[in-house]
């Protein structure tokens, strides 16, 4: 914004004349400031002696104990190893497969089975995590169609949602079920804006299609690679709550239990407000310096910013 | 990829050809197979329930489990509530989200930058559950539908989307409006809203669909059965016979509820396959332009 020399007075004339833009923002303002600027001016509570009787700027200060006793205690270390374990296994399996399928769809040259797969696909996206909970319960339970194949073909059945050496397979699949034909999306339009004329100039100098795929496709849709892998990394302590609190049970919290899932059950389940809003400051603190320096190494390596 | 036009096929080409299109069927196999296994389960008889011989397709094709399932007074009560929530809260940030996008994108605005960076940094921080939890218990709102409906009635991610949209209109537009005597608000909703069909289409899909899914919400902030919503009452209804290891054994006797569960789960889903082909052709492009920098 230029500030010109004595323009506090036009600046003003600019203000009322553009009232209208000002209120028209009002409402998403209101909401923005009750629904998150509130909760993060409650974060105080964290180093607060917090009493839900009493509001949140009442207690008194007690500096950094909660997060003492945070780093302090055993399972605070269990819950940051699920998240971080089951948030990587997600990005191992799940991110090259959304490349991945983005580079089989564009090697389908009838355009009705292209379309007709890319639409199929994208539906898991819009299921709730409840309804594919029950699709999988369905359909892993101990006489589902999963068992019963395995079964017919000489196997065991097994309870994978009740099993903890399961139970992060699981969620890894689920989560490829549902997300990885919508994470396509973005590659197959990256893939759609490659120039023909480097194929064609491919083709005469005798590529094959593998060739072409690796020469010219891959290269040429790096950066979004790069640029959505830096954005899916941001959110690694985001292990995917809403996923695991719908799924899990008491038998696979060892193996399962997040820091979302663990401030829930812990914060409104036990009513350990303070505590877990350090854990949640906690994990909105890393999440913050991890897209602080994805963005730095994204303007860095793949030229462009998210802001 | 085009055709390799008059070029002699090589052998690599057929083979690139069968693995492309062998994993197109993988793919939409295992896309499907869920969904078509429960689907044959709800409309399904029971002794081939009990016989447990669905795969993907019905078997002993009946309508009873889910005329049972559309008359259960608690479904219809959570079916209704989220009716409810879902219209009423798209509807509100629909309209909070376009007239936000409409200043925001206006780059000579004073104060437009600062503004955006408001927005756009709760993106990257936020106060966290507990917090969250007790602003809104302030507010009273813990069991009201309000808990659920003004939270999610402002999605940063939206905003963008609507507003790298308006920013891509052609400014002459708004320009012979502006000329022609019209102010702010006749310009947005006269020129500005008709031109803006698909990326309403887009966001109006997704706000719908998160609100219509919201698990999360109802499960922290509603405890009352007669305000639950659907995706609270239907995972209720899994975990009933699901819940030990010990109760695996006892599948055989829960085959019905089986039925009943199938059919709850695609009655639930009925509004978003309804509704998905008509917004599906928009939405592709709407991802698209929210995936341009804000």
């Amino acid at each position: 914004m230029l500030v010109r020399p004595a323009a506090s007075r036009s600046r003003w004339k600019r203000l009322k004349k553009n009232g209208g833009y000002y209120l028209m923002l009002l409402p998403a303002l209101s909401l923005l400031i009750a629904f998150k600027y509130l909760p993060m001016w409650g974060i105080q509570i964290a180093f607060r002696d917090f009493n839900i009787f009493e509001g949140i700027s009442s207690g008194k200060w007690i500096g950094f104990a909660q997060f003492e006793r945070l780093f302090q205690s055993e399972e605070f270390y269990q819950i940051l190893a699920n998240t971080c374990i089951i948030s990587v296994y997600k990005i191992l399996f799940l991110f090259p497969l959304g490349v991945f399928i983005a580079l089989v769809l564009n090697e389908i040259q009838s355009s009705f089975l292209k379309r007709f797969t890319q639409t199929l696909v994208y539906i898991p996206h819009f299921l709730s995590w409840v309804v594919i909970f029950g699709l999988f319960t369905s359909l892993l339970s101990s006489n589902g169609l999963l068992n019963r194949l395995a079964v017919a073909l000489g196997g065991e059945a097994v309870s994978y949602m009740v099993s903890p050496a399961w139970f992060r397979t699981i969620l890894v699949v689920t989560a490829g079920w549902k997300e990885c034909g919508w994470n396509a999306i973005v590659f197959i339009a990256a893939i759609a804006g490659i120039e023909q004329e480097m194929y064609e100039a491919a083709r005469i100098d005798g590529a094959g299609r593998l060739r072409q795929i690796w020469s010219i496709t891959i290269p040429s849709i790096l950066p979004t690679i790069l640029l959505m892998l830096i954005l899916r990394i941001g959110s690694l302590l985001t292990a995917g709550t809403e996923q695991i609190l719908t799924m899990y049970s008491p038998v696979v919290y060892d193996v399962a239990d997040v820091i979302g899932t663990y401030i829930y059950r812990v914060g409104l389940g036990k009513m350990e407000y303070s505590f877990t809003t350090a854990v949640g400051l906690f994990e909105s603190a890393v999440g913050f310096g991890l897209v602080v320096a994805g963005n730095y190494l994204s303007r860095k390596f793949a030229d462009s910013s998210i802001w | 990829m085009k055709k390799p036009g008059k070029m002699k096929r090589t052998p690599q080409d057929w083979a690139v050809d069968i693995v492309a299109y062998s994993l197109a069927v993988l793919m939409i196999l295992v896309t499907a197979v869920p969904l078509m296994n429960v689907l044959s389960k709800a409309f399904s008889s029971e002794t081939a329930l009990v016989a447990n011989q669905i795969t993907a397709y019905p078997i002993g094709f009946q309508l009873a489990t889910m005329k049972y399932v559309l008359q259960s007074d608690l479904f219809l009560r959570s079916f209704g509530n989220s009716i409810f929530v879902t219209l009423l809260g798209s509807a509100l940030n629909l309209a909070v989200t376009l007239l936000a996008a409409y200043p925001l994108s206006k780059r000579t605005l004073l104060f437009q930058k600062p503004l955006l960076i408001l927005f756009v940094f709760t993106m990257w921080f936020n106060g966290g559950m507990i917090p969250t939890y007790l602003v809104i218990k302030q507010f009273k709102m813990v069991n009201s539908f309000l808990a659920l409906i003004l939270p999610g009635a402002i999605g940063v991610y939206n905003l963008l989307i609507v507003k790298n949209y308006f920013e891509s209109l052609p400014d002459a537009l708004e320009e012979s409006a502006r000329v022609d005597g019209a102010g702010i608000f006749t310009t947005f909703f006269r020129v500005v809203l008709p031109l803006s069909k698909p990326v309403i289409a887009t966001i109006l899909l997704f706000v719908a669909v998160s609100f219509w899914n919201d698990y999360f919400s109802p499960m922290i902030y509603i405890t009352r059965t007669n305000l639950k919503t659907l995706p609270v009452y239907l995972r209720d209804m899994i975990v009933e016979s699901q819940t030990d290891v010990t109760r695996s054994a006892l599948d055989d006797q829960n085959l019905i509820p089986e039925g009943i569960r199938s059919a709850t789960i695609v009655a639930s889903t009925l509004p978003i396959l309804i509704v998905y082909p008509f917004l599906q052709k928009h939405f592709v492009k709407g991802v698209l332009i929210g995936a341009v920098k804000g």
